[in-house]
């Protein structure tokens, strides 16, 4: 990853936005990981952002109201999905699994129904993301103004995010209650709260993030194509425990997987690959760098 | 991990099942309600549509066949509190194998070319499942979620096998070659596809209660599923029974691919097992994990997926009106606080 050599920049430059979705699905993840809840659902959420913010924006004719829309959207599936897990005492992974089969059932029901197909769905009169301005200088900065400039504005919103979310988990009373309850509920009981509740936050957390990841996906397109979230949900599952459940690990292990799929469409062009080994290539990365992961801690932790 | 200690154990009894189906065909019902312009029709041919003549019952007897073995596929992983979400792709790749087997032996005898395709293709699923199963024991690495992003990448891998070095250029179905007619099963109820599977799977059903419930390593995995830490204790291999459920899962997953394509479609078709790895989850849950009681399960299963099919054919909704009522069945069906509900109502 020499920065200077000119084609290695585009590169880097891509995998900066296609980290994106990645980025906010495990930040949103950490919460209900750190809340003591694995979250299988991430997949679902990003999907229903996904559908329910183009389709919004069509409707309203607004971007900014389609974001806020499908990320509602996601929100009340992460409600239907933490309300069920919580109070009525279901098994997180079954209820997980169900709101991803949910939202992609959902989605291909509601596309037939308004729009009379299954397949991709275009939106030409949905407007272009656009481009975060920043003064010239900055983007004249060797590298990383070529890297960190010229991305849509959802890009910049999900690094303010990752900040934000560095504070309120480390540095806020909120943050503190959430860590513990994950790791010992009984202390959160004691000081006369209910877990359950910060847990539920963590569920709500992950849909807005996950909404917003969706949108990305869709609003970038100016399409709907079914299955968009293409298992990003569960590789972003991977990259909070590749991050060691830390925003700044999350953000190096986002750029990794980023960085694959940018590399991997670099080289579907130069490489005469077939379509669906690039497409299997992202999961294949994923279990590795999970297997890799777990082989260091188990050594690390067999050592100690 | 989390949540998953005695997961085999946290299901509650039949009053609950009974309300967790009632609740999500009511959802459906409504849905239905909702989007057809004719709901009369649709919900008519949505409840008695697989029942309208014998080429639709056979058909949907047929289809339980495969979710018999990737539900008892399931229930073997659950009931060992190990989780296989790598379903689909274990269906796929196992259906594969065994039609490159029989594309490889096109002139063999019908009886052992068809053994072998099944050993195959079985072999293939055991391995890919087990995969997952070795690293959770080698180095804890979450069996869960690598399962599902193997079976993710296989999917993909076995779509470029169909259709492109093992396709069939001479039709236009996205399809491989066809297998030769010897490996077809005896079809057992004309016109419909319905075959000597059906029997298959009853005695693969009678074997895995057997296996689970009566014979020592079965115990031993049931023991790990309750309870490793205890198990441990009393002298169990535990690491043994994080790969033997899997593979024993995987092999069941493969069988269901290898009986779809010699039983059914004489060929791999792409996409031919989509829904078949979720659907047995789904038919695990209902049957709570009994071997025996996979098998009304998955009659249920192939009842709501043809019924949805005969929905789509005859009315105006879209066939994935049973992926939500499935969805639906998957939120309640551990939902404990439902069953404290359904138990107090038939105590009164």
């Amino acid at each position: 990853m020499s920065g200077s050599s000119p084609f290695a920049i585009p590169l880097v430059h891509n995998a900066v936005g296609i980290m994106t979705p990645f980025l906010l699905a495990a930040i949103g993840g950490l919460y209900t990981e750190l809340a003591g809840m694995l979250n299988i659902a991430l997949e679902g959420l990003i999907l229903a952002g996904a559908f329910f913010s183009i389709v919004f924006a069509a409707a309203t004719g607004s971007l900014l109201g389609g974001i806020l829309l499908g990320i509602l959207c996601a929100m009340l599936l992460a409600l239907l999905f933490g309300a069920v897990t919580l109070y009525l005492r279901a098994n997180v992974f079954i209820t997980g699994l169900a709101t991803n089969l949910f939202a992609s059932g959902f989605t291909i029901v509601l596309a037939f129904q308004l729009f009379k197909t299954k397949g991709v769905i275009q939106f030409p009169n949905v407007p272009a993301l656009p481009v975060l301005n920043v003064p010239e200088a900055l983007q004249r900065v060797p590298v990383l103004g070529d890297v960190l400039f010229g991305h849509n504005v959802i890009v910049y919103a999900t690094w303010l995010i990752v900040l934000v979310s560095a504070i309120v988990i480390y540095r806020t009373p909120f943050g503190l209650r959430l860590r513990g309850t994950g790791l010992a509920p009984a202390t959160i009981v004691s000081i006369g709260r209910d877990p359950r509740h910060y847990q539920l936050a963590g569920i709500l957390i992950s849909g807005l993030t996950c909404g917003l990841a969706g949108a990305f996906l869709t609003l970038q397109l100016a399409a709907f194509v079914p299955e968009i979230s293409s298992g990003r949900g569960w590789i972003a599952l991977v990259a909070i425990y590749l991050g060691n459940k830390t925003p700044a690990g999350i953000v190096v292990a986002s750029f990794v997987f980023g960085l694959a799929e940018s590399f991997s469409n670099w080289a579907q062009g130069i490489f005469n690959v077939p379509a669906d080994f690039i497409l299997a290539l992202p999961y294949v990365i994923t279990v590795a760098a999970m297997i890799v992961y777990a082989i260091i801690r188990h050594y690390r932790s067999s050592r100690a | 991990m989390k949540g998953r200690k005695g997961f085999g154990a946290a299901f509650a009894g039949f009053s609950g099942i009974a309300l967790t189906l009632a609740i999500s065909f009511a959802i459906v019902v409504a849905l239905i309600l909702l989007f057809s312009k004719v709901p009369g029709t649709t919900i008519f041919n949505f409840f008695i549509g697989p029942f309208r003549n014998a080429y639709y019952l056979g058909n949907m007897l047929n289809s339980a066949v495969p979710l018999v073995f990737t539900g008892l596929g399931i229930a073997v992983a659950f009931k060992s509190s190990v989780f296989n979400l790598g379903g689909e792709g274990q269906v796929y790749a196992g259906g594969l194998a065994a039609t490159a087997v029989c594309l490889a032996l096109p002139q063999a005898n019908g009886f052992l070319g068809a053994v072998a395709a099944a050993a195959g293709g079985l072999a293939m699923s055991a391995v890919i499942a087990g995969l997952s199963g070795w690293f959770r024991m080698q180095w804890d690495a979450d069996e869960m979620i690598s399962s599902f992003l193997l079976s993710s990448a296989v999917i993909l891998v076995v779509n470029w096998f169909i259709t492109g070095l093992l396709d069939d250029p001479a039709n236009n179905l996205l399809a491989t070659l066809p297998i030769g007619p010897q490996y077809a099963l005896a079809k057992i109820f004309p016109p419909s596809k319905l075959n000597i599977s059906a029997f298959f799977s009853l005695a693969a059903a009678a074997l895995v209660w057997l296996f689970m419930n009566r014979t020592h390593a079965g115990y031993e995995m049931r023991l790990c599923g309750l309870n490793r830490e205890f198990a441990r204790y009393g002298g169990i291999n535990v690491r043994t029974y994080l790969v033997a459920p899997m593979v024993l899962s995987g092999a069941l997953h493969g069988l269901a691919g290898v009986l779809s394509v010699l039983g059914t479609h004489g060929a791999a078709i792409k996409g031919f097992s989509g829904g078949m790895g979720w659907n047995g989850i789904a038919v695990a849950l209902i049957a709570r994990n009994n071997p025996l009681w996979v098998v009304p399960a998955a009659l249920l299963f192939a009842w709501l997926d043809a019924g949805a099919r005969a929905a789509m054919l005859h009315g105006d909704v879209t066939y994935e009106i049973a992926a939500i009522a499935q969805a639906c069945i998957f939120y309640l069906v551990t939902a404990q606080a439902l069953y404290g509900l359904a138990r107090k109502r038939s105590a009164a």
